[in-house]
């Protein structure tokens, strides 16, 4: 199934970045928690131990071969690490149980992070190393930090916190200070283990909040965490799910040099933002990757490809988000042929 | 003094839609002095404001801290004409029961939906979220249901939608059923035999009162008035 890569990942990703001649645009399925399917491990033994998540990345990465290696299982780890308690369903993604901060009161005892000891964040540098040992001479490893809003609202509790956006805006600027302060304290410590750090903020897409909030309470952190990646000469990569036209614009302004959208269509995402920014997306999770079959998943591979392969400052085919844990296998390979036929440059769709 | 009783409606509404709550307390007490039928007061004020909200959610001038925060002055408002209501068993009201299926905990969109469809004058039954399957079949069957809504936002759990519609079927209780969340397409709320779906909150509202035609028609006051005043904002067909 690889006879038509004529690079490793790794290649193709420095030949982007630098501007030279690739094989193909690269093919990167969002594939997080579905990783453990590779080692047959439940999701909760794969995302409270570095060796079981580094091995089953690496197993999954010698099995499919997929372009960017993600090291996640939640949107909340940080927030975790700073104090928020989560519930770990035997087979699912750890989901906040106790947001850290009930009063303001609490608000004294939040400190930015220390990677090296805090929460899950020492199983998640260590998956990072495993991986970067093993595999990371074909592979970027990237890890996924959830960026300052995402974490914010963990730490808070969500429905209070966005509420707070109007009851209490000086609550929430505190808690993004710290929170953006422990995003650039994560990035810090994955950089220094060798891996290429990227963000989701998926609390502030537009079915949530407002663009007028997203100016005030999102895009200035998201800046200050952007410009710290560029400050290690690495790109920035945004990811948003959901629905997110309406703060589209906002996310190319952040300095982020790849967006990564959901819900939305390339086209349009072309025509608002791809002059200024490298697009990555969309086929579906659950109506392709979880739900479809191969046939289907071809044509939405093909219909992305057709879409947005000629945007100006370039595209990563990808799912919209995070790969469903349940997704067939023969789904998996069906979204990797269909990406390495169409995407092979120059582009030929027949 | 003495107010206008529509100006304490109307200062109703707008402490609802700029999210005062209050200002929504104290109209609702300029209502009970000025001897305003308190049931008038929430149809014809607060819930006109919700209403209002509900649009400009649809419009996407509000978003959700929005819709939060004017709940919470529509709640506020009730709270205080709450006990000057005739006994809620005067009222023939739908009744909803809604959840976030077991193992998921993302339970904001499911408030939302809870939010409008009580507004829309459905009675309200709220599981929570992580709800176990078998407690939607129990709840359904014990209160008689008419509606029971189904919400996630996770890929891992939307199957369990399905079985929830399988055991109402089976264990035979008449009611309708509505899914919706992020994941959730009209064709996958088709495969698994949901009555209804939704793309969002104020979408929920027109797919349940469809259902059932708008028949949220009081058993005990019946004036013509207050029928007008319901087709007025809609409640009625």
């Amino acid at each position: 199934m690889n006879c038509a890569d004529e690079m490793t990942p790794k290649e193709r990703m420095l030949s982007i970045l630098h501007g030279k001649h690739v094989d193909r645009l690269l093919v990167s399925p969002l594939i997080l928690n579905f990783a453990s399917r590779s080692l047959n491990l439940t999701v909760r033994s794969f995302c409270t131990n570095g060796k079981n998540m580094g091995d089953a990345n690496i197993a999954c990465f010698k099995k499919y071969r997929h372009d960017i290696v993600y090291i996640f299982s939640t949107t909340s780890t940080l927030a975790e690490a700073m104090g928020t308690r989560m519930y770990f369903p035997e087979d699912d993604a750890p989901q906040v149980e106790d947001p850290f901060i009930r009063t303001r009161e609490d608000l004294k005892k939040l400190k930015p992070v220390d990677p090296e000891k805090d929460g899950r964040l020492p199983v998640y540098l260590e998956a990072v190393k495993r991986c970067v040992d093993a595999i990371g001479n074909e592979v970027f490893i990237v890890p996924v930090i959830g960026a300052p809003f995402t974490t914010s609202a963990a730490l808070r509790g969500t429905e209070t916190f966005i509420k707070e956006l109007y009851t209490d805006p000086e609550l929430v600027h505190t808690v993004m200070k710290v929170a953006t302060q422990s995003v650039k304290n994560l990035i810090g410590a994955y950089v220094k283990a060798g891996s290429v750090p990227v963000t989701v903020e998926p609390v502030a897409t537009g079915s949530m909040i407002s663009e007028k909030h997203f100016r005030e309470f999102v895009l200035p952190y998201l800046k200050e965490v952007y410009a710290h990646i560029h400050s290690f000469s690495l790109p920035g990569v945004l990811h948003i799910c959901g629905k997110t036209k309406r703060v589209i614009q906002c996310m190319a302004e952040s300095g982020a040099d790849i967006l990564s959208i959901d819900n939305i269509d390339l086209l349009e995402a072309k025509a608002m933002v791809g002059d200024k920014v490298c697009l990555m997306g969309n086929v579906s999770p659950a109506d392709g990757m979880l739900k479809g079959n191969p046939d289907v998943i071809t044509n939405m591979v093909k219909d992305c490809v057709i879409k947005a392969s000629d945007s100006p400052k370039g595209f990563v085919l990808a799912t919209g988000c995070e790969v469903p844990i349940k997704t067939p296998h023969e789904n998996m390979i069906a979204f990797l042929e269909a990406g390495r036929r169409f995407a092979r440059l120059p582009i030929n769709l027949n | 003094m003495h107010m206008e009783k529509s100006d304490i409606l109307h200062n109703l509404a707008q402490a609802v839609i700029d999210m005062d709550m209050a200002r929504a307390r104290k109209a609702a007490a300029e209502a009970i002095s000025c001897k305003i039928d308190p049931y008038e007061a929430i149809t014809d004020g607060l819930a006109r404001g919700m209403d209002k909200v509900n649009e400009l959610f649809e419009s996407e001038e509000y978003f959700v801290p929005e819709i939060l925060l004017c709940a919470d002055a529509m709640y506020a408002g009730i709270e205080v004409l709450r006990p000057h209501l005739p006994k809620e068993t005067a009222w023939s009201k739908k009744k909803i029961v809604i959840g976030v299926v077991k193992g998921d905990t993302h339970d904001i969109g499911k408030n939302l939906v809870k939010i409008m469809l009580d507004n829309a004058g459905f009675e309200m039954h709220d599981l929570g979220r992580n709800v176990p399957y078998a407690k939607f079949v129990d709840t359904a069957g014990e209160l008689n249901a008419d509606l029971v809504c189904l919400s996630t936002l996770m890929t891992t759990t939307m199957d369990g939608m399905h079985v929830v519609i399988e055991d109402i079927k089976k264990a035979g209780i008449p009611c309708m059923t509505m899914v919706g969340g992020g994941p959730i397409s009209p064709g996958f709320a088709k495969n698994i035999g949901a009555d209804g779906y939704a793309k969002n909150a104020a979408e929920a509202v027109r797919v349940a009162k469809g259902m059932f035609q708008g028949i949220q028609i009081p058993r005990t006051i019946k004036t013509p008035e207050f029928v007008i005043a319901r087709k007025n904002r809609g409640g009625i067909r």
